[in-house]
């Protein structure tokens, strides 16, 4: 179970440094497609048929936004139970809240763009507890105390 | 040893019920929201009767198939629509999509109001079957087109016919409401143009011009009645076009013409009485809506060209420059020219009319309002659209009565822009965001509500049936966005699901 924490922790991790990828992947293939005399608007915007090639950038960013990171945050809180990682539980929960978060700012951002900004913001503390998490998951146990699953299945 | 097995088990079992915390309020958000194979629409959703007392309906009611035009009346206008699943090409690329007897769009269907039309839609090998909705025409309920409300979807090698009159001139679309946000994207749509008096050829005088401008995007290109660019247009110096611009797309689109005054003479399918000529500013089509631009050509003999959402539209005029075909570069006067800032607003627009009725004293109050959370649509786990605080199928169905005012507040804390489209009525805008209309009377089939904006609109139920009242942002109604108006005593045979696959979105 601690293995499954650790690699569920830096999915996620891996996960946000991909999203902000496909985003600017998006951004700079529309910034060329205007630039070569396209137009984007509302009815382009809600096409799946992207005038661009970057635009599956866009589709990616919401995809992974919206189910697989959730997904992702979600298993991982359900496996720290049983994880048995000191103060595991905790960091997940703090994952789980974090991509809540995000995908509240992500959606508040249609209306208000300021929360657009605070995504960008909240994505680097999600990434950074993501990572931090599964760095907990992969340090050995200080104490045997601290660790009973060990001692349990492997007993002296 | 025993003690720390207990504290272990302890914690295995505390880990159980943790996990069963979080798992279990989910599974069972999930189970409820799955939607049975087969439902009939009328089952869907609360009846709401807006404030009148509920009355009841006679047992057995009246079948849908039965509100029909007059079966005994002589079709005026009869064509026939056959749907093939085949290649398209759109300018210089092909790509796989849908056809009505050969092309997409269609053919522009033409009528004079009051003819009875009588559209027999054959399926030759769409599979999942197609049906034709009459966009903005208020027909009898058993042409309205919706598979699984008002008919099963015609499937391969069976046929449908519609017949409606067109009692009012204006500009419409037809496109299929089977599975309709996969295809009206692909290519089953088409005008419908209906003149107020028989059109008199003029032969090349290009004196006054009628121009249908449907723009539907195919890929990556959109289009303008099916061709990338522009579409141009012969017409004299000094003559006059009516561009029937129709927005077949998922968003709204400005329409703008370039160094030229122009007027907006008719809203879906609807005239305005007393059209300003108005320069520098745009006009908003809605997802589905329709806008008449009047335009005249330059007494120079120089084009001039409505732009339709981006550096293209249609080009009216400019005989020396374009018929001749020398040179395809567009001369000064049509160089496309960006979106002015300004845009027509409609709720001051023209001048007012009269109402045949009193909006004041309605029969019926409804409230649509559109918002978004996450949860699960047919087990699905999603950020998903609600009406009235509520995820599809949990929305409000609202019932009303023949003769009935009807009077909705339609607003939006979604997030998103919403086309909303109600079948088989024309609703007049009565205010937005509290302040009253007072301009031409602006009679709505498909109203742009942003953001944040609130409408009150009313209608007339004169119109018997069941009617679908959605999004016209077609994979927002197939996200939930869609509810309808159903008339006391009024039921369905059809279902949606079920053998027939009738899937109206």
């Amino acid at each position: 179970m601690r293995i499954v924490y650790k690699v569920l922790a830096y999915a996620v991790a891996v996960e946000v440094a991909l999203q902000a990828s496909f985003m600017v992947l998006g951004i700079a293939g529309l910034g060329k497609w205007i630039d070569a005399g396209g137009t984007f608007d509302k009815a382009s915007m809600e096409s799946d048929d992207s005038m661009f090639p970057e635009a599956v950038g866009f589709m990616l960013h919401g995809v992974n936004g919206s189910i697989v990171i959730p997904a992702l945050a979600l298993i991982l809180l359900i496996v720290s139970f049983f994880a048995r990682i000191p103060r595991g539980v905790r960091w997940a929960v703090a994952v789980f809240v974090l991509v809540a978060v995000q995908a509240n700012l992500g959606f508040a951002g249609h209306e208000l763009p300021i929360m657009g900004a605070l995504h960008g913001l909240n994505a680097l503390l999600l990434f950074t507890v993501a990572f931090l998490a599964a760095r907990r998951a992969g340090a050995p146990a200080k104490t045997g105390a601290a660790d009973d699953s060990a001692r349990v299945s492997t007993p002296a | 040893m025993p003690s720390r097995v207990r504290g272990a088990r302890g914690r295995t079992v505390a880990a159980c019920v943790a996990a069963a915390l979080v798992i279990a309020p989910l599974a069972w958000w999930w189970q409820v929201s799955r939607l049975p194979g087969s439902y009939a629409m009328t089952s869907v959703g609360h009846p709401d009767t807006g404030g009148a007392a509920a009355r009841h309906a006679h047992p057995g009611g009246v079948d849908v198939t039965t509100l029909v035009a007059d079966p005994h009346r002589r079709a005026d206008v009869s064509v026939t629509l056959t749907a093939r699943h085949q290649r398209l090409r759109v300018g210089s690329r092909t790509m796989d999509g849908f056809t009505l007897n050969g092309t997409s769009p269609g053919p522009v269907i033409r009528a004079v109001r009051g003819q009875l039309v009588e559209v027999r839609l054959v399926n030759e090998s769409v599979r999942g079957g197609v049906t034709l909705h009459w966009h903005g025409v208020d027909v009898p309920n058993a042409a309205d087109g919706v598979a699984g409300v008002t008919q099963d979807a015609v499937r391969i090698g069976e046929a449908y016919t519609y017949r409606f009159v067109a009692d009012q001139a204006g500009t419409f679309w037809y496109h299929s409401h089977q599975a309709s946000s996969e295809q009206v994207k692909r290519g089953l749509l088409g005008a419908l143009v209906v003149s107020p008096r028989p059109v008199v050829r003029t032969g090349e005088q290009n004196t006054a011009a009628d121009v249908v401008a449907l723009v539907h995007q195919y890929g990556p290109a959109r289009t303008v009645n099916g061709q990338p660019g522009d579409l141009r247009v012969p017409l004299a110096p000094g003559a006059t076009a009516r561009v029937r611009v129709i927005n077949t797309e998922n968003g709204p689109m400005s329409a703008w013409v370039a160094g030229a005054a122009y007027r907006v003479v008719a809203v879906d399918g609807t005239d305005l009485t007393g059209p300003t000529a108005v320069r520098d500013t745009a006009v908003l089509v809605t997802a589905g809506g329709r806008a008449d631009l009047e335009v005249r050509a330059p007494a120079d003999g120089t084009a001039v060209r409505v732009h339709l959402g981006g550096p293209h539209g249609v080009v009216l005029g400019g005989a020396g420059e374009t018929l001749t075909g020398k040179d395809q570069a567009p001369v000064a006067s049509t160089a496309p020219a960006g979106k002015p800032r300004a845009t027509l607003d409609l709720l001051t627009y023209g001048t007012p009319t009269p109402l045949a009725f009193d909006p004041d004293r309605p029969d019926r109050r409804f409230r649509y309002d559109i918002g978004r959370r996450p949860g699960f649509l047919d087990g699905r786990p999603g950020m998903w659209w609600t009406i009235n605080g509520h995820l599809y199928p949990d929305v409000p169905m609202f019932v009303v009565a023949e003769g009935d005012v009807v009077r909705m507040t339609v607003s939006n804390h979604s997030g998103e822009v919403h086309p909303m489209h109600l079948h088989g009525h024309h609703a007049v805008v009565l205010s937005r965001n509290g302040v009253p209309a007072t301009g031409s009377r602006w009679w709505i089939d498909s109203l742009d509500v942003a953001n944040g904006e609130t409408y009150e609109i009313a209608f007339v139920a004169d119109n018997p049936g069941i009617w679908m009242d959605h999004c016209h942002n077609l994979p927002h109604a197939a996200q939930g966005l869609v509810t309808h108006l159903m008339y006391e005593g009024v039921t369905s045979p059809f279902a949606v699901g079920g053998h027939r696959d009738n899937e109206p979105e």
